[in-house]
């Protein structure tokens, strides 16, 4: 799998500049130099477009109105008010999923939602987050989150091991349905293109074709994903708040 | 699969906890109140049109209702005054016309006065020329002299005949 050509070489770590920090290796690599463009483009982009705070919106500023409307919405239609505290966390890992995803549709960027490591970081902050909250909200009583209502009782030992795992699991599915979408999206486009140049004469603007259409898809599945990020974690945060 | 390759991990994770706060914080501190701003400028500024064009339309609304009594009133008084004159001026045309017809009355009984005056005056005329006709007849056809007073009394024993 380690030849020069594999589909699977695009998600290949390379550090740009090596930098060593109490023994650990912390080196600025293509990933971070990715993460670096996402912050700049999302923190240039919400501060530039509102700079003239104008009433009447430019284009621009009306995109990012959008964006804020559409993360706030989410938020008050899911937790309701009690959401507004976490507003700011949830658009920020909102927008830091999304344009992570779109800076990786760019041809030879990285992908840095591709790797598992940093969405199951980002799900992990999300997971402990709700529990302390809920622990917070709940005291002991957050362990009732377990027990379902309106169920016989010696289905109990069955459901309250199942309810647990479930809970234990969330940052796992929520890591792994990232990291699987851009995982099998990147590598698919990679082999499609492999196609191009390996296929005689002009038979191989059929997988162009297809790559074409396929960047498109991606687009959208880079978008679905974020927002599917940020729904979920919002409705985590209501289950912080509302047991059952 | 590089993923799975735990040698950058720690990289991974540190530069990941780096931009993610830095964004977070920048989001949570710089941007979004200022877009937060934005829309609750605009929706004050709203609030604010919408609660003038509801004042507006309460002076309107006062305005119109002032007209229409002024208007209600102008009427009243109108119709007063019209009626006032038409008061006045049928007395005066029931005074004038009672007057007059006192007038025709009274030339009306005058002029009856004078019709019986006259008729009185003619049949006296007729009386005399009767008996100045008669003594004259009588003379002539059988020379008797007749004295007026006969005659009289003649024509006046015949006067129902005549008439």
């Amino acid at each position: 799998m380690a030849a020069k050509d594999s589909p699977l070489k695009q998600f290949e770590i390379d550090p740009i500049s090596n930098i060593e920090l109490g023994g650990y290796n912390i080196s600025f690599t293509n990933s971070s130099f990715a993460m670096l463009i996402t912050v700049l483009v999302i923190t240039l982009f919400l501060t530039l477009t509102v700079n003239t705070r104008s009433i009447i919106p430019s284009r621009m500023q009306l995109i990012s109105e959008l964006m804020y409307n559409f993360i706030a919405q989410l938020l008050s239609d899911t937790v309701g008010d009690n959401g507004k505290r976490y507003f700011p966390f949830v658009f920020s890992l909102f927008m830091f999923v999304l344009i992570g995803n779109m800076v990786g549709m760019i041809p030879y960027q990285f992908t840095f939602t591709s790797h598992i490591i940093v969405t199951f970081a980002l799900a992990a902050v999300v997971f402990i987050g709700v529990t302390i909250l809920g622990f917070l909200n709940h005291g002991i009583k957050f362990f009732t989150f377990f027990y379902i209502p309106g169920v016989p009782f010696y289905m109990h030992p069955l459901l309250i091991p199942i309810e647990v795992i479930s809970y234990l699991s969330r940052p796992i599915s929520l890591s792994v349905r990232l990291f699987a979408n851009m995982l099998a999206g990147h590598t698919l486009l990679k082999v499609f293109a492999g196609f191009v140049v390996s296929m005689p004469f002009f038979t191989g603007v059929f997988p162009l074709a297809f790559i074409v259409a396929l960047t498109g898809l991606e687009i959208l599945i880079a978008f679905l994903q974020a927002y599917v990020f940020a729904i979920l974690t919002c409705l985590y945060i209501n289950d912080a708040y509302h047991l059952h | 699969m590089p993923q799975l390759n735990p040698e950058f991990f720690v990289s991974q994770l540190f530069w990941l906890a780096v931009f993610f706060t830095f964004l977070f914080v920048f989001l949570w501190r710089v941007s979004l109140p200022r877009i937060t701003t934005v829309l609750e400028k605009r929706q004050n500024k709203i609030d604010e049109n919408l609660s003038s064009a509801k004042e507006l339309q309460e002076q309107a609304m006062e305005i119109e209702k002032k007209i229409n009594d002024q208007i209600n009133k102008a009427k009243l008084e109108t119709d007063e005054k019209i009626k006032e004159t038409i008061n006045v001026l049928q007395e005066d045309v029931s005074l004038q016309l009672s007057s007059l017809d006192k007038d025709l009355e009274k030339k009306v009984s005058d002029a009856e006065k004078e019709i019986l005056k006259s008729k009185d005056d003619q049949m006296k005329n007729i009386n005399n020329e009767i008996v100045n006709i008669t003594k004259l007849t009588v003379g002539k056809i059988t020379d008797i002299e007749l004295s007026d007073n006969e005659l009289n009394k003649v024509i006046e024993t015949h006067k129902g005949n005549f008439n």
